[in-house]
C-alpha cells in the first residue's frame, strides 16, 4: 500500500494519463494510415471465388463482408456476386444458416469488363462470327491467347475516336465559329464551304474505318454462364481482364496484382469512376500543383525579399507580417469563394468579353478552369512560402552579407549571389510545404474548376497544347465525389481507398522530405555562424 | 578601365531597378493578399444598401379603373368600364391600338388584372366573360409605340341580374380528358351578400358574335338559350357584412373581409355541398381590401384606417386556423388595393393619398410616395416600376431599385415567421422547387452548427493535444520525443478529404453498429490501466526505471489497444443488460434523442484529427520554451516531475497554450471537407450529439456552385465568407500577439 501511495503522490497516475492520451493520438494516426494502406493496397489482390448452396440455388462470388448476429438479425455473409446486368445488384447479404456446401471451384472466373462491372461465373464457349470454336476449359485458354490482340484493337478504336475524330471535330468547330464571325461582318464564306466539305470527307473516311474496326472487334464473342445457369454473351473486345482466381498460384496472383496496379495508375476511369484507373485525376493534380508552384514561388520570394530586405522595419511592417502569416489560418473555402468571384466571374468574364466574344454565351475563361484553380491555390499557399522564405533569408548569416557588400557588390548582387543561394534550401522547404498543402486542399477547387469527369485534359496534342481554360480532375475531389456522390458506393469504396492511399502517400512523403530539409538546415544554421 | 566602370554602372542601374521592382512587386502581392478581404466585402455589402427610388416622368392618360403594366414597365394596359381594354406608352402617354372584340360596352363591373393577366368582366348584356391580357410586340421590337395589348376572351356566361360587384375570379385547370377549363367567381349580389358560382367552358357562349378567330366553334351563332348561372350563398355570421373577398389558389376556399373587422375563411363544398365557415381571425379595422403575395399563400389585408397585415391559413389535423403573421407600416387613409410582384415577395399597396411597396418576409417598406386622389396603382412584374393614376387620369411613375429586399438584419439574426410555419423560427432553406418559394435565410442555424461542430471537436481534441504535449515536452525521453514529433507533423499533413472520407464512410457505419463499445472505451481503458497499477508498483526498481521515466508511452500503446478490445468484447453484454438490447431505442425512449448515422460525435472525432496536431505543436513549443532554470529549481526543491509539470511549467506556458487553443479553434471553425462528408449537412439547431449540423464553411461549399451569380444568395454566401475570414483572422492575430509577448518575456532567461 505504501508503494501505491508513493506512486500516487508523485503524480505518476497523471503522467500515465497524459501518456495514455498521447498513445491514443499515436494509435489514431497509425490506425488511420494502416487501415487505408491495407484496404487500399489489398484491393488489387485477387480474392478466392467461393461457391455455396442456398435454398434459392447456388451463389458464386467473393466474400466481401461478415456481420455478427445482433438482436433479431442472424449472422450474415456478404457476397460480391457481380453481374449487375443479370442480377440488378452486385452485393448480396445471405444469412449464414442458409448457406452450406462451400467450395472454391477451379474453373470459376472473374471477368473485368468495360460495362456493368465484373462478371463472376464460368466460361461456356468462345465464338467467332456466331460459331463456337472452343468450349469450356479450352475456351479459357483460347481467350487468354486472343485477349491481348482484342485489347489492342479496342485501344486502336479508342485512339482513332479520341485523337483523329476528335481533332476533326475541333477543326469543324473552329470553322463554324469562323463562319459565324464572317457572317456577322457580312463577308464572303464560300472558301470556308470548300474547307468544310474537305473536313466532312475526312470525317466520313474516319467513321467508315471505325465502323470496319468495330465490326472486326465484334466478330469474336464469349459466352459466360452465372452460377445459377443464366448466360451472357459479350464481344471479346469488351473484356479487360480474365481472373481465374481459384486456379492461380502466388506468382499468377502477383501478376494480376501488378497489372491492376498499373491500370490504376495509368488508365482512364470507367463505370462513372468506380472502375479503371485514375490517371486523369493524377495528371490533373500534378498539373495544377505545377502551375501553382510556378506562380507561388516568384510571388512568395518577391514578397519576402521586399519585407526583409527592402522595406523599412517599423511597426507597420510587423503588423503586415502578422497579417500575412495569419492568412495561413484562414479557411480555404474563403479563398475558393474569392477565386470564384474575382477570378472566374470578374477576370474571366472580362477576358471572355475582350478575347472570346464570338463564343459567348458559352464561357471560355468565365467559368472554372485549371488556371483559376491554380491561381486560387497559389494565393492560399503564398503565406506558407512567405513564412518559410523569411525564415530562410533570416538564417543567412549577416557576416556573409556584409562581406559581400564590403567587396563592393551592390545590394541586388548580394541578394542574387549570396543571400538567395544560401536561402534556397529554405525556399525549397516552403515550396514543398506549399505543394503538399495544395495537393490536399479540395474545398476551393470545388468552386473554381474541378469536375467529376473531364472530357479532355489540360495538356494534349491539339494546339495550343496547354489549355488553361479547361476543367480538370483532382485526386482529392475524386475521393469526395466517388465516395459520396456515386450511384454505387459499395462498389466504389475500394477505389476510393486506393486513391486516398495514393494521395496520403504523396502528401506524407512531401511533408517528410520538407521536414528533413528543414531540420538539416536548422542544424547547419545553428553551427554555421562561425564566420 | 572604361569597361569596368561601365560594368559598375550597369550593376548600379540594375540594383536600382531591382529595388524598385521588388518593392513594387512585394507591395502588390501583400496588397493582393489583404485585398481578398476587401473584395469579399465589396461583393457582400450591396446586401445592406437601402432601396433607391426615382420619380420618372408623369403622363396624362384618360381615367381608367385598372392598370396592367407590361413586363418591362414601358407600356401600360388599362381597363375602363366605358372604353374596355386600351393601351398606352408610359413615356408620354401615347395611345396604342386598343384590344378589340371584348364584351359589350359599357361594362357593368370588372375585376382588376391579376399577376398572370387574367380578369373577368360583366358586359352590358349581363354576360360574364373571362379575359387574359397579353402583349403583341411585332418582330420583338423594343419601341413601345409599336406594341399593342391583346385580350383573349373565354366563355360569355349569362348571369342575369344576380351579380352586383365582381370580387374575385380563379381559373381552374382542365381536369380529366374531356373537361375544359372552368372558372370560379365570387361576387357581391345587389343586396350586398356574398355569392359564388362555378362556370365550365362547355356552358360558354361565344363572347363576341363577330369573333372570327374561332373557326372551330361553328355552332350556335343563334341566340343561346340562357340558363342563368347557379349562384350559391356564402353565409356570414350574424351582423357581419362582407366588403371584399378572394378565392384561394386552388379555388376551393374563399377569404372574405368584413366591415366589422374580421377575415373569414370558407371551404367551398364540393359537388353541390354548401360552403362552410372554417376559420376566422379578427382585424382591428374594417377590412377594405384583400390581395395575395406571390405564391398565393399569404393573404394581404388592408383596413379602413390604413392598417396593413398578412394572414395565412394553416391546416393541421384536419382543422383550419387563420393566423395574422405579418404587420406592415400603416398607409394614409383606407387601403384601396394590392398588387404583388411576380418575381419575389414584395407587393404594392395603395390608398387615396399614398402608394407603398413592402416586402412580405422582412416587413420592410421599400418605397412610399404620397399624392392625392389615387384611384389605382400597379407594380410591374419584376417589381421595379410603380405606377399610380388619379381620378383625372394623370399617371405618375417611379422606378425602384431594390435588388436584395429579402435581407435585413432581423432576417439574418432573428426569428422570422415564414409562410406555412406556425410561429417565428430560425430556418435556413435557401431555395425550393418552385419559383414562388420564400427563401429562408437565417444565419443562426449555421452559426449554431459551427459552434456545435467546434465544441465537439474541442472536447475531443483539447485533452488529447494538451496532455499529449505535456507528456512529450516534460516526461518523454529525447529519443521518444524525436519519434513523436514527426509522427504528429504527419498527422498535421493529412488532407482533410481523406479524414472526412474515413469519418463518413467507415467510422459512421462502424459507430452506428457498435456505438456502445465506442462509448465504453474510455471507461474500459481506464479500468485496464488501473488494473496494471498494483502490478507496476510491485515491480523491481530497475524495471520501473527502464520502462518508466519517459518510456511509458511504449507500453501504454498496447495497453490502450487492450482496453479498446475489452470494450468491444464487453459492449454487447452491456447493451443487453443495461440498455434493454438496443442502444438507439433506449436513446429515443429515455432521452428523446434521435440517432443519425453521421452525427456530431463522428465529426468531433474526425475534426480532432485535423485540430490535435496544430494544438499539440504550438503547445509543445510553448511548454518546451519554459526556461530550464525554473524546472530545475522545482525539481531541486524535491517536487516530482508531475508536480513540476502541473504547478510550474503549465501555468508558465499557459499563454502559449492559450494561443494554441485559439489557432486550433480557428482551424475547427473553418474546416469544410470533414464537415461536408461526415455530417448530414442538415441545418438543425439542437445540442443532441447524435445529430448532424451544417456549418458556415460547409454551407458555402454546398451552396455557392448553384447560387445565381450576383443574386441575393450569392452575396449572402460572400457575407458568411467574410464572417469566417474575420473570425479566424482575429483568433489567429490574438494568438500571434500572445505568442510574441511570451517570446519577449523569456528572452532574458
Amino acid at each position: 500500500m505504501a508503494k501505491f501511495q508513493t506512486w500516487w503522490r508523485r503524480g505518476s497516475g497523471f503522467v500515465w494519463f497524459s501518456g495514455a492520451t498521447l498513445a491514443l493520438s499515436l494509435l489514431m494516426i497509425g490506425g488511420l494510415v494502416g487501415y487505408i494502406a491495407v484496404k487500399g493496397l489489398g484491393f488489387f489482390w485477387p480474392t478466392p471465388l467461393v461457391q455455396a448452396m442456398t435454398p434459392d440455388g447456388p451463389v458464386l462470388g467473393e466474400i466481401s463482408g461478415h456481420e455478427k448476429a445482433q438482436g433479431e438479425d442472424a449472422a450474415k455473409i456478404q457476397f460480391h456476386v457481380g453481374n449487375r446486368d443479370v442480377y440488378g445488384q452486385d452485393f448480396r447479404w445471405i444469412p449464414k444458416t442458409a448457406l452450406h456446401d462451400f467450395s472454391t471451384p477451379a474453373d470459376a472466373v472473374l471477368v473485368e469488363r468495360l460495362e456493368y462491372g465484373p462478371f463472376i461465373g464460368r466460361v461456356k464457349s468462345l465464338e467467332q462470327g456466331g460459331q463456337p470454336i472452343a468450349q469450356g476449359e479450352a475456351a479459357l485458354a483460347a481467350i487468354g491467347a486472343r485477349l491481348s490482340d482484342a485489347i489492342n484493337l479496342q485501344r486502336t478504336i479508342h485512339r482513332i475516336e479520341k485523337k483523329d475524330v476528335g481533332a476533326l471535330n475541333s477543326q469543324i468547330e473552329a470553322l463554324r465559329i469562323e463562319q459565324h464571325r464572317l457572317e456577322l461582318k457580312g463577308a464572303d464564306t464560300s472558301q470556308l464551304a470548300v474547307k468544310s466539305r474537305q473536313l466532312q470527307t475526312s470525317y466520313d473516311a474516319a467513321e467508315s474505318r471505325l465502323a470496319a474496326l468495330r465490326a472486326e472487334a465484334g466478330a469474336v464473342t464469349v459466352t459466360l454462364a452465372t452460377a445459377d445457369g443464366q448466360t451472357k454473351t459479350l464481344p471479346l473486345a469488351a473484356i479487360v481482364r480474365m481472373v481465374p482466381a481459384n486456379a492461380l498460384g502466388v506468382f499468377g496472383k502477383s501478376r494480376i496484382y501488378l497489372s491492376r496496379l498499373w491500370e490504376f495508375l495509368w488508365d482512364d476511369p470507367r463505370e462513372s469512376n468506380t472502375e479503371g484507373g485514375i490517371f486523369p485525376a493524377i495528371f490533373g493534380t500534378v498539373m495544377m500543383v505545377l502551375i501553382m508552384s510556378i506562380l507561388v514561388v516568384p510571388l512568395g520570394v518577391m514578397a519576402s525579399l521586399f519585407m526583409r530586405e527592402y522595406a523599412k522595419q517599423g511597426w507597420l511592417l510587423r503588423t503586415l507580417r502578422v497579417a500575412v502569416n495569419n492568412l495561413a489560418g484562414v479557411p480555404s473555402i474563403v479563398f475558393g469563394v474569392f477565386g470564384l468571384g474575382f477570378f472566374v466571374y470578374g477576370l474571366g468574364g472580362s477576358i471572355d468579353k475582350l478575347l472570346f466574344a464570338d463564343k459567348l454565351p458559352t464561357p471560355t475563361y468565365g467559368t472554372g478552369g485549371i488556371l483559376w484553380a491554380s491561381l486560387t491555390l497559389a494565393l492560399l499557399t503564398v503565406p506558407v512560402v512567405i513564412v518559410a522564405t523569411e525564415e530562410a533569408l533570416a538564417s543567412v548569416p549577416r557576416s556573409q552579407r556584409e562581406a559581400s557588400l564590403a567587396l563592393g557588390a551592390t545590394k541586388w548582387q548580394t541578394i542574387r549571389n549570396v543571400v538567395l543561394p544560401g536561402a534556397a534550401p529554405g525556399i525549397l522547404t516552403g515550396l514543398i510545404l506549399a505543394m503538399a498543402r495544395g495537393a490536399g486542399e479540395v474545398a476551393p477547387l470545388m468552386l473554381t474548376g474541378v469536375v467529376k469527369l473531364a472530357p479532355s485534359m489540360p495538356l494534349d496534342g491539339s494546339f495550343p497544347f496547354l489549355h488553361l481554360d479547361r476543367k480538370f480532375m483532382h485526386m482529392g475531389f475524386h475521393i469526395y465525389d466517388v465516395g459520396f456522390q456515386s450511384p454505387n458506393s459499395e462498389a466504389a469504396k475500394p477505389m476510393v481507398f486506393m486513391t486516398a492511399f495514393l494521395l496520403l502517400m504523396v502528401v506524407v512523403i512531401l511533408n517528410l522530405f520538407a521536414l528533413r530539409l528543414r531540420s538539416r538546415l536548422r542544424a547547419r544554421a545553428g553551427g554555421g555562424g562561425a564566420f | 578601365m572604361t569597361r569596368s566602370i561601365s560594368y559598375k554602372g550597369v550593376a548600379k542601374r540594375l540594383d536600382r531597378f531591382m529595388a524598385w521592382f521588388i518593392s513594387l512587386g512585394g507591395m502588390t502581392i501583400i496588397a493582393a493578399v489583404l485585398g481578398i478581404l476587401l473584395f469579399i466585402g465589396k461583393e457582400a455589402y450591396p446586401l445592406f444598401l437601402s432601396p433607391h427610388s426615382k420619380a420618372l416622368a408623369t403622363a396624362a392618360l384618360p381615367p381608367s379603373s385598372a392598370l396592367a403594366p407590361d413586363e418591362t414597365g414601358r407600356a401600360l394596359a388599362t381597363l375602363d368600364a366605358a372604353q374596355g381594354v386600351r393601351g398606352f406608352t408610359v413615356d408620354g402617354g401615347h395611345p396604342l391600338p386598343p384590344a378589340a372584340n371584348g364584351p359589350a360596352l359599357p361594362w357593368r363591373t370588372h375585376t382588376s388584372v391579376d399577376g398572370k393577366g387574367g380578369f373577368a368582366v360583366l358586359g352590358a348584356d349581363h354576360r360574364l366573360s373571362f379575359g387574359r391580357l397579353t402583349w403583341d410586340k411585332p418582330g420583338q421590337t423594343t419601341d413601345p409605340a409599336q406594341w399593342a395589348p391583346v385580350a383573349k376572351w373565354d366563355g360569355a356566361f349569362p348571369v342575369g341580374d344576380q351579380l352586383g360587384t365582381l370580387l374575385s375570379v380563379r381559373t381552374l385547370a382542365a381536369s380529366g380528358l374531356a373537361g375544359g377549363e372552368s372558372w370560379r367567381v365570387v361576387a357581391l349580389d345587389p343586396g350586398g351578400a356574398l355569392r359564388w358560382a362555378e362556370f365550365t367552358s362547355e356552358d360558354a357562349t361565344p363572347v363576341d358574335d363577330s369573333d372570327s378567330a374561332a373557326p372551330e366553334t361553328p355552332v350556335a351563332k343563334a341566340a343561346a338559350p340562357a340558363a342563368p348561372a347557379q349562384w350559391r350563398a356564402l353565409s356570414l355570421p350574424d351582423g357581419q357584412h362582407p366588403t371584399c373577398a378572394r378565392l384561394s389558389a386552388d379555388g376551393k376556399a374563399v377569404f372574405a373581409g368584413t366591415r366589422e373587422g374580421s377575415v373569414l375563411f370558407f371551404n367551398l363544398g364540393e359537388d353541390g355541398a354548401p360552403a362552410t365557415l372554417a376559420a376566422s381571425v379578427p382585424f382591428p379595422e374594417p377590412v377594405s381590401a384583400l390581395g395575395f403575395a406571390l405564391g398565393q399563400n399569404a393573404l394581404l389585408v388592408g383596413g379602413e384606417r390604413g392598417g396593413l397585415a398578412a394572414v395565412q391559413a394553416l391546416h393541421q389535423d384536419g382543422k383550419t386556423v387563420l393566423q395574422e403573421f405579418h404587420r406592415f407600416p400603416k398607409l394614409d387613409g383606407p387601403v384601396l388595393g394590392f398588387m404583388a410582384s411576380q418575381r419575389d415577395k414584395r407587393f404594392l399597396s395603395f390608398s387615396a393619398s399614398m402608394v407603398a411597396v413592402d416586402h412580405l418576409t422582412t416587413e420592410r417598406r421599400l418605397f412610399s410616395a404620397t399624392g392625392q386622389g389615387f384611384k389605382d396603382a400597379a407594380l410591374s412584374a419584376r417589381g421595379d416600376f410603380i405606377f399610380a393614376q388619379d381620378g383625372t387620369g394623370a399617371l405618375r411613375t417611379w422606378s425602384l431599385d431594390a435588388p436584395h429586399p429579402e435581407i435585413s438584419s432581423r432576417i439574418l439574426w432573428g426569428k422570422v415567421h415564414y409562410e406555412g410555419y406556425r410561429k417565428a423560427e430560425y430556418v435556413w432553406q435557401s431555395s425550393g422547387g418552385t419559383d414562388d418559394f420564400e427563401p429562408k435565410l437565417s444565419l443562426m442555424p449555421l452559426v449554431f452548427g459551427t459552434m456545435k461542430g467546434t465544441f465537439y471537436a474541442m472536447i475531443f481534441a483539447l485533452p488529447l493535444a494538451i496532455l499529449g504535449a505535456l507528456y512529450t515536452s516534460q516526461f518523454a525521453t529525447p529519443r521518444l520525443r524525436d519519434t513523436i514529433k514527426p509522427l504528429v507533423e504527419i498527422m498535421a499533413a493529412l488532407p482533410s478529404v481523406v479524414l472526412g472520407f474515413l469519418a463518413g464512410l467507415v467510422l459512421a457505419p462502424l459507430f452506428e453498429k457498435s456505438a456502445v463499445s465506442v462509448l465504453l472505451m474510455p471507461l474500459a481503458t481506464l479500468l485496464v490501466a488501473l488494473a496494471l497499477v498494483p502490478v507496476w508498483v510491485r515491480m523491481p526498481k530497475w524495471f520501473r526505471l527502464r520502462w518508466g521515466n519517459g518510456r511509458e508511452v511504449a507500453w501504454l500503446l498496447p495497453t490502450m489497444l487492450l482496453g479498446l478490445l475489452v470494450a468491444a468484447w464487453v459492449a454487447p453484454a452491456f447493451e443487453r443488460i443495461f440498455l434493454a438490447g438496443d442502444f438507439r431505442a433506449w436513446l429515443l425512449q429515455s432521452h428523446g434523442y434521435t440517432y443519425d448515422q453521421r452525427n456530431s460525435i463522428v465529426v468531433g472525432f474526425a475534426m480532432g484529427f485535423a485540430v490535435i496536431p496544430i494544438i499539440f505543436t504550438i503547445s509543445e513549443d510553448a511548454l518546451s520554451a519554459v526556461p530550464r532554470s525554473l524546472t530545475s529549481a522545482s525539481l531541486a526543491c524535491g517536487a516530482s516531475p508531475w508536480q513540476t509539470a502541473w504547478r510550474v511549467v503549465l501555468p508558465t506556458a499557459s499563454p502559449g497554450i492559450f494561443s494554441a487553443v485559439m489557432v486550433g479553434l480557428g482551424r475547427a471553425i473553418g474546416e469544410t471537407m470533414i464537415v461536408l462528408m461526415a455530417t448530414g449537412n442538415t441545418p438543425v439547431m439542437e445540442w443532441n450529439p447524435f445529430n448532424g449540423m451544417r456549418t458556415l464553411a460547409a454551407n458555402i461549399a454546398v451552396e455557392t456552385p448553384e447560387a445565381p451569380a450576383h443574386g441575393t444568395l450569392y452575396r449572402l454566401l460572400f457575407f458568411t465568407a467574410l464572417l469566417l475570414f474575420a473570425l479566424t483572422f482575429i483568433l489567429n492575430t490574438v494568438a500571434e500577439l500572445v505568442r510574441q509577448h511570451l517570446r519577449k518575456r523569456y528572452e532574458s532567461f
